[in-house]
């Protein structure tokens, strides 16, 4: 795990990137832009995968048995903010990413920074072909800490500033699916309680494997479901889960899920989560369990998060906590 | 250095100034408002990193909720559930500080960002420029109480240059009865000063008016009750527990003559109780005291100007008048006047020596009223048993009981008393150098309405100049508001007690921060808030019960003396006098006497000492002069006490 001084993490902040950029022959970009993840995405269209099922023959609502019972120790979570402080030779864009990841390791009900601290980093990322090896050497030498953001196998050819960007963005994503990955593992290696995971585990590789990691994914731009069986899901009660089936996609591990409606927003996703858990193990009495466990986090309520409905509390402890320790 | 408490933040909402700052702590760190605490600054001024101390004057706490709305919701609407969520929701504990001292003090700069840690003993008497003089062998430094937090417990200590003089005087201390030891207070800070007024000052006693019941009467008797607390804190503070060794008590007789007037008449506590009886000279002298209620107009002034002048105390000769006069009494003065007024009545006058007959008769009337409303105190013959002027005793405590006299009375005694002190230390003739005035109850005496007496304006004078010669003055009252502004307004040191919120929402208090009135309307007993002229900012102590006798548990222990018989008196008076004398002897001796010869006996007795009581006495009673009695005497009502108070009989 990274050595964080003062808490605030390792790298180099904003500020210092643009000077050294500067002296690098790049052009600085005004400050104050607006985050790269702020700015619209390119959109994909929602659909349906219809996934193997774990339980039964269709997807089918399912009453748990049992009251929930709060069961995890901990919560992971990270944060990433990419900015892009300038261009080389006017068209390649160099942008600054902050990423940051934690556990919160609940304790006597209070939460507080497991191990020894966050994974905080702050780096430039930029096309290392396309900027030329001198500059990167130049950069490294500086001290900077510098990422390519152009996927190894891919030509030199793309030269699309949107398309840079995009890739720019996704490889500060990766630096921090890297930081979340480390501390799952070590957490999944060392612990004994269960750890609540903030999106899926499957890209995960050890943690995706281990009876500790509790993913639980609040956003369905894909529902692993058919047509048919969208009302089933859209139509479930608070407490209820689906039955569970495999997810399994390229380049993460298979796990199994199901949803389960934390609680009635009144629109067909509202209060809706997907949980991933390790495919080893799977039975429908330790899906029922690891539901209890999730709605025993729907208290306290996450508010004032505009996701609250499907936001643990230790989550959002998380994310506040990134928040001010990474800025 | 101590364990870090907190630590300083700044937003630019909420910015720090050079006055105030604010920091957080974890949820379980001990402290609270009045708890003083030290910032260490990061980033050196100068060459110096900046130190700054301060005192708690706000708290706040709040979570990560916007609105409480959403807790409602998060609980489905049942309270209980809050408790079961499995976090606790983050919350935090945010204080604001008053400044009290940076160090250095220039250039002066807002309180820099810093670790925050509780005061320690040595932090405290910096933070409150106790240093300055509580500097080894010339300590000027009276404890005071003992502030307390956390680990650490301080002695707080007032200036005696700023309590006593020259620099500052005086003391108020205000509170609700019963809640606030007030008295208690005073009490115990009388044994400090007693304890560490600083030698080089020179020497120092109490006059005390016990105004209230038997409040004061038992200041010579150890307490019954002091817990180990108590001990620990004056063990902590350097004064020893123990009832004060020098007291002598004064109280006029009551209106019937026969006992004092004070609620100290058990006989076995009966060697240190001393009459206090004034004559016509002494009451002359401040005659305006009474007499200005009664708009005495110019005309009466100068004649009561020649009566002191040219009458009493020599021989008087008037060709008009029947016989010459000496008056040395207000029998005599009562003779006089009649003289006068026969004189003028035969002729037919209506000026005698330019003095209107109209004008005669009302002094006449006010003067022989006196006699009558402060029975007990003014005596018709003459006969003076005074405080000891001339030989105070250095640490004496000179208590004047009051508390069961007609209003006239006691001013009259107040005035009496607090200007011969003026003056006596003036001349530096009173036998020590700085005397500690105590009045209870000061907002009957110098209100803040009502018409301007004369007892007011004295102790407006002692307040404003006292601190000149050594006269102080240690006053208590409920409401401070009630308390004419100049006299508070001149308080050096002010303490206050549990306070009543209705008397903490007058104008007076809008300076203090709202924390610090709720803290004041929540005091227990035993702590104080303590503003001095070192301290920029009020601070909290606890000071320990007083180590005498409380009033309510002396006139249990001592139980009142039955109101004596003629004969009783006389033998309770003289006994001290002559252990031989019984009531036998007296009944004897006064069988032929009537009641005010033998009272007269008994009075010049005591004045005069002799070798051989029982002979003087006798030669008392015998020397028959053929008196007539001033008509007749309409005695005053004893004054009855208010019905809540316990002890009135
Ligand atoms: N240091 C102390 N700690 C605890 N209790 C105390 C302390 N000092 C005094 N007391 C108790 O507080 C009570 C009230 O004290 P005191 O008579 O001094 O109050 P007060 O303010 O003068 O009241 P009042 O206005 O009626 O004269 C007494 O019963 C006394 O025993
Ligand atoms: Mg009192």
């Amino acid at each position: 795990m990274s050595a964080t001084d003062d808490g605030r993490g390792g790298g180099v902040p904003i500020r210092d990137a643009r000077r050294i950029l500067a002296a690098h022959g790049g052009s600085p970009a005004a400050p104050g832009g607006e985050s790269l993840e702020r700015q619209a995405r390119p959109s994909s269209v929602p659909r349906l995968d219809g996934a193997p099922l774990l339980e039964g023959h269709q997807i089918e609502a399912r009453d748990l048995m049992g009251a929930p019972v709060a069961a995890f120790g901990a919560f992971l979570d990270g944060i990433q903010r990419s900015v892009v402080i300038g261009y080389l030779d006017i068209t390649i864009p160099v942008v600054h990413g902050t990423t940051a990841a934690a556990i919160r390791e609940r304790d006597d009900r209070t939460l507080h920074t497991w191990s020894d601290g966050p994974i905080v980093e702050r780096s430039l990322f930029l096309p290392a072909a396309l900027a030329g090896t001198s500059t990167m050497s130049a950069l490294a030498a500086s001290g900077i800490p510098v990422h390519d953001t152009l996927p190894a196998a891919d030509p030199v050819a793309l030269r699309h500033p949107a398309e840079l960007l995009g890739l720019a963005r996704q490889a500060v994503q990766a630096r921090r699916e890297q930081a979340e990955e480390r501390l799952a593992g070590a957490w999944c290696a060392s612990a004994r309680t269960p750890l609540y995971v903030d999106g899926g585990i499957g890209g995960f590789a050890a943690a995706s494997r281990s009876p500790l990691a509790v993913g639980v994914v609040k956003s369905h731009h894909t529902l692993y479901v058919d047509a048919d069986a969208v009302a089933t899901v859209a139509s479930l009660r608070p407490g209820q889960r689906t039955s569970a089936f495999v997810v399994a996609t390229r380049r993460r591990t298979r796990v199994a899920s199901w949803y389960l409606r934390l609680r009635d927003t009144g629109a067909p996703l509202g209060g809706l989560v997907r949980v991933e858990v390790a495919e080893a193990g799977f039975d429908s009495a330790r899906a029922d369990q690891i539901s209890g466990w999730v709605l025993a986090e729907r208290e306290p309520v996450a508010l004032p998060d505009s996701r609250w409905d499907v936001m643990a509390y230790g989550i959002r402890d998380c994310e506040e906590y990134l928040r001010a320790v990474a800025g | 250095m101590g364990e870090i408490l907190g630590r300083v933040v700044a937003t630019e909402r909420r910015p720090n100034t050079p006055h105030q700052f604010n920091f957080w702590t974890a949820l379980d760190a001990q402290v609270g408002i009045g708890t003083i605490v030290r910032v260490d600054g990061k980033i050196p001024v100068a060459g110096r990193l900046p130190k700054v101390y301060g005192v708690v004057v706000e708290g706040l706490s709040y979570s990560d909720l916007e609105t409480p709305l959403h807790d409602v919701l998060g609980a489905d609407g049942e309270p209980g559930r809050a408790d079961d969520a499995p976090t606790r929701r983050t919350e935090i504990r945010l204080y604001t500080a008053a400044v009290l001292r940076h160090i250095p003090d220039d250039p002066l700069q807002p309180v820099p960002l810093g670790a925050v840690y509780l005061a320690s003993e040595a932090d405290v008497q910096v933070a409150l420029r106790m240093d300055a003089y509580l500097k080894p062998g010339a300590s000027t430094g009276i404890p005071i109480g003992l502030y307390r937090a956390g680990a650490t417990s301080s002695p707080i200590y007032l200036d005696a240059d700023f309590l006593l003089g020259p620099e500052a005087a005086h003391l108020n201390i205000t509170g609700v009865s019963g809640l606030a030891t007030k008295t208690s207070a005073v009490e115990w800070l009388l044994s400090s000063i007693f304890a560490h007024f600083p030698a080089q000052k020179g020497s120092v006693a109490a006059l005390c008016f016990n105004v209230k019941g038997p409040d004061l009467c038992f200041l010579d008797q150890p307490a019954t009750r002091l817990d180990a607390s108590d001990l620990e804190l004056y063990a902590k503070l350097g004064v020893p527990a123990e009832p004060f060794k020098h007291v002598e008590y004064f109280a006029p007789y009551t209106a019937r003559g026969y006992a004092l007037n004070t609620l100290r008449s058990n006989e076995s506590l009966s060697h240190n109780v001393r009459p206090l009886t004034w004559g016509l000279r002494e009451v002359l002298q401040y005659a305006e005291v009474l007499l200005n209620k009664d708009d005495v107009d110019a005309k009466a002034d100068a004649l009561i100007d020649f009566i002191r002048e040219r009458v009493v105390d020599q021989d008087f000769h008037d060709d008009r008048l029947a016989t010459s006069h000496r008056v040395q009494s207000f029998t005599d003065l009562e003779r006089w006047f009649r003289d006068v007024l026969r004189a003028m009545e035969e002729k037919n006058q209506e000026v005698w020596r330019t003095h209107h007959v109209a004008t005669i008769r009302k002094v006449r009337n006010r003067l022989t009223n006196i006699s009558t409303r402060c029975r007990g105190l003014v005596t018709d013959d003459g006969t003076v048993s005074d405080l000891p002027w001339g030989v105070f005793q250095d640490r004496g405590v000179y208590v004047v009981d009051v508390a069961n006299l007609e209003e006239d009375a006691q001013d009259l005694i107040f005035a009496r008393v607090v200007t011969q002190l003026r003056e006596r230390l003036e001349k530096r003739t009173l036998g020590v150098d700085h005397v500690v005035v105590f009045v209870d109850e000061l907002n009957k005496y110098a209100p803040a309405d009502g018409p301007d007496t004369y007892v007011r304006k004295m102790l407006l004078d002692v307040a404003e100049r006292g601190r000149y010669l050594g006269l102080v003055l240690f006053a208590a009252q409920q409401f401070r508001s009630q308390v004419h502004r100049r006299v508070v307004g001149n308080s050096g040191t002010a303490l206050f007690g549990r306070m009543d919120s209705d008397e903490l929402a007058t104008p007076g208090y809008a300076t203090l921060p709202p924390t610090t009135r709720t803290k004041l309307s929540t005091l227990d007993k035993g702590e104080l808030m303590v503003r001095h002229p070192h301290f920029t900012q009020p601070v909290f102590v606890r000071f320990p019960r007083p180590a005498v006798l409380s009033g309510r548990e002396g006139v249990e222990r001592y139980p009142q003396a039955d109101e004596p018989t003629l004969e009783g008196a006389v033998v309770r008076a003289l006994r001290p006098l002559d252990r031989s004398i019984t009531l036998d002897w007296v009944k004897e001796t006064i069988a032929l006497a009537d009641e005010d010869e033998v009272l007269r006996a008994r009075n010049r007795t005591l004045q005069v000492r002799p070798d051989d009581v029982q002979a003087y006495f006798r030669s008392q009673l015998k020397r028959r002069v053929a008196t007539e009695s001033v008509g007749a005497r309409t005695r005053p009502a004893i004054r009855t006490s208010p019905g809540d108070d316990p002890y009135a009989f």
